[in-house]
């Protein structure tokens, strides 16, 4: 919804623009892409962004495990929602980066840490290709059509506050990113009818199980601290956990939660029926 | 019969997969293979489960999995036990497919299968829409819910379709054995999936199993909200074993269907005639399966009460 705010916006400018979401599941917590192209003249190019003038990133986190800045631009620029200041951020590359506490803003006006409206004002303040005010104007269309014309206008103002608090700087350029190993098998090395048995490869397992390779550890705000003294073993939340974080030991006689991947949802927390378990935030 | 205690330590859908935070799809697939055992072969069509268990080249489950299109769980079922019984091999054949590979899409093949009476077990996960390609209405969406197809506008808010009585058109099958599951009922749960387990035939099990983002909801909620839908009356817990229906949880008192859509986002708009709409269908469902022969019928509404919250920065974060 951004990036079409954004191109809305472009054009009410009198610019050409596309803008359009890298399909993918509709699940909470996935990283997610959406490309913006804008231009003077009329853009015929409809592929996906490879190498960017601009990325926004709405999850800092993400700069941990994925290099968001491989196709970037040497003059390009990152826009990042952050709690840090430009030059406390390691990109792997020294470039014009902005920085602005989106989650923060969100929180604070729009009560729910949905940043993708503030992160445009903060796009507006670095970039200058579009005025904050066609952005105002058309997050108010964009948002009040859908949601109420209130909504609407408080997304306007959490652009308003971002660009104002946004600050630009340069990147620091020390950490090297390794690109994420995957597994890339011949067509030879695929077993007949597409079918995948149990294996080992350089990037580890695959097939049967190999799940347990992906750590989900990251999308958790909270996470689940039991009382042991309060705790009855009534396995409820073993039971319940959906994620199977939640793991018996010691001969079945006490639990043991394996952080690793706790999406922290609190079921635990919610259906323990002597309230032994309370949620804590995961990173502070 | 199995209790919590002696249920399984193997994981059989490993740990890592990437469903949403809460949810009652994955909760409900774990625990249903948990008693299954290994002895079991998984066919999943397009859904969500599919999509977080099995992400190439990863994948959660533990034991053979089969995937093809939207449409063929009964078929697929059918031609793999057929497979199976002529190796001489004896595995319980399941097939989860969600509510629109059941209700709407799927609701042919499983018709086939049920009526050839193929020993298969088809599991229904019951989201009350189309999840995985972003919240679409199906057969199973009920009365008033909010769905990308059926938005709520200044004419017409939400669904204006009751929810299809799957039960007893897969009844109507004079299947060996159709039961009604949630995950809020433990005990319930794992006493279904045992006996149809061990049933040979078709067997239908129906699971109630919440969407974290399609019903807008706390995650934390997930097994809460079960458990009012419940108490209201909106799921009902039974079996039917040969033409025999046996009611296996009676709700104590019923509770206000309000109760139980206030926690949803996606019933969030409806106006107080819509929720009395409502009220009478759930009022004539849970005479239909409630009331003894004779007594007067009931409909009750109690006002919502008011649950704990988890924390203070929990609520925070999800809303009230």
């Amino acid at each position: 919804m951004a990036a079409q705010t954004l191109a809305e916006a472009a054009v009410s400018e009198g610019n050409y623009a596309v803008a359009f979401p890298y399909f993918g599941a509709e699940r909470r917590g996935a990283p997610v892409l959406a490309f913006t192209r804008i231009d003077s003249k009329k853009i015929f190019s409809k592929t996906q962004v490879y190498a960017p003038d601009c990325v926004v990133v709405l999850d800092d986190s993400l700069l941990d495990t994925i290099d968001v800045v491989a196709g970037l631009k040497p003059k390009g620029m990152a826009i990042i929602n952050s709690r840090e200041k430009p030059e406390d951020i390691d990109l792997g590359k020294i470039i014009d980066t902005a920085t602005v506490n989106a989650t923060s803003i969100a929180l604070e006006i729009l009560k729910a840490p949905i940043t993708n409206t503030a992160i445009l004002g903060a796009f507006a303040k670095a970039t200058g290709i579009i005025k904050i005010e066609s952005l105002e104007e058309s997050i108010k269309r964009k948002f009040g059509e859908k949601l109420g014309a209130k909504v609407g206008e408080r997304n306007a103002l959490a652009a308003w506050t971002a660009y104002e608090r946004t600050i630009t700087g340069k990147s620091r350029g020390v950490k090297k990113l390794e690109a994420r190993k995957q597994w890339l098998p011949t067509h030879q090395e695929i077993p007949v009818g597409g079918c995948l048995i149990e294996g080992k490869t350089d990037a580890g397992l695959i097939g049967p199980g190999s799940f347990i390779e992906n750590k989900v550890s990251g999308w958790a705000t909270y996470r689940p601290l039991r009382d042991k003294a309060k705790c009855t073993m009534c396995l409820l939340c073993w039971f319940y956990c959906p994620e199977g974080t939640i793991v018996r030991i010691s001969d079945r006689g006490d639990l043991m939660t394996n952080y690793d991947y706790c999406k922290g949802c609190g079921v635990c927390a919610n259906e323990c029926p002597v309230d032994a378990i309370k949620m804590v935030r995961a990173r502070i | 019969m199995i209790t919590i205690k002696e249920l399984s330590d193997d994981n059989l859908f490993t740990a890592g997969h990437t469903a949403c935070p809460g949810c009652g799809v994955a909760m409900s697939i774990r625990n249903a293979i948990r008693v299954l055992g290994k002895d079991t072969v998984v066919y999943v069509p397009a859904s969500c489960a599919v999509v977080f268990g099995t992400t190439f080249p990863y994948g959660a489950w533990k034991v053979p999995f089969f995937h093809t299109a939207f449409e063929n769980t009964g078929a697929c079922l059918s031609g793999m036990q057929a497979a199976f019984e002529k190796k001489g091999k004896k595995v319980t054949v399941v097939g989860f497919a969600g509510d629109g590979g059941t209700y709407d899409i799927g609701l042919q093949s499983m018709s086939g299968a049920a009526e050839r009476n193929d020993d298969v077990l088809y599991i229904c996960l019951d989201n009350e829409a189309y999840m995985n390609t972003g919240i679409q209405r199906s057969g199973g969406t009920p009365f008033g819910a909010w769905t990308t197809t059926t938005p709520v506008g200044n004419v017409v808010q939400g669904n204006r379709r009751f929810k299809k009585n799957l039960g007893d058109i897969v009844a109507a099958h004079e299947i060996p054995y159709y039961a009604t599951l949630s995950i809020g009922q433990p005990l319930d749960f794992i006493r279904k999936v045992e006996k149809a387990k061990n049933m040979r035939g078709f067997r239908f099990l129906h699971m109630f199993t919440p969407c974290i983002p399609g019903w807008k909801m706390d995650p934390a909620k997930t097994v809460e909200v079960t458990k009012r839908a419940v108490q209201s009356g909106m799921w009902t817990l039974y079996e039917i074993e040969n033409g025999d229906k046996r009611i296996t949880y009676k709700p104590g008192k019923m509770k206000s269907v309000k109760d139980y859509l206030m926690m949803q986002g996606r019933f969030r708009h409806m106006s107080e005639e819509d929720i009395k709409k409502l009220q009478m269908w759930v009022c004539k469902k849970w005479n239909l399966h409630y009331k003894e022969k004779g007594a007067p019928d009931v409909c009750e509404i109690l006002p919502p009460v008011e649950h704990h919250a988890v924390t203070e920065e929990h609520r925070e974060m999800h809303g009230p």
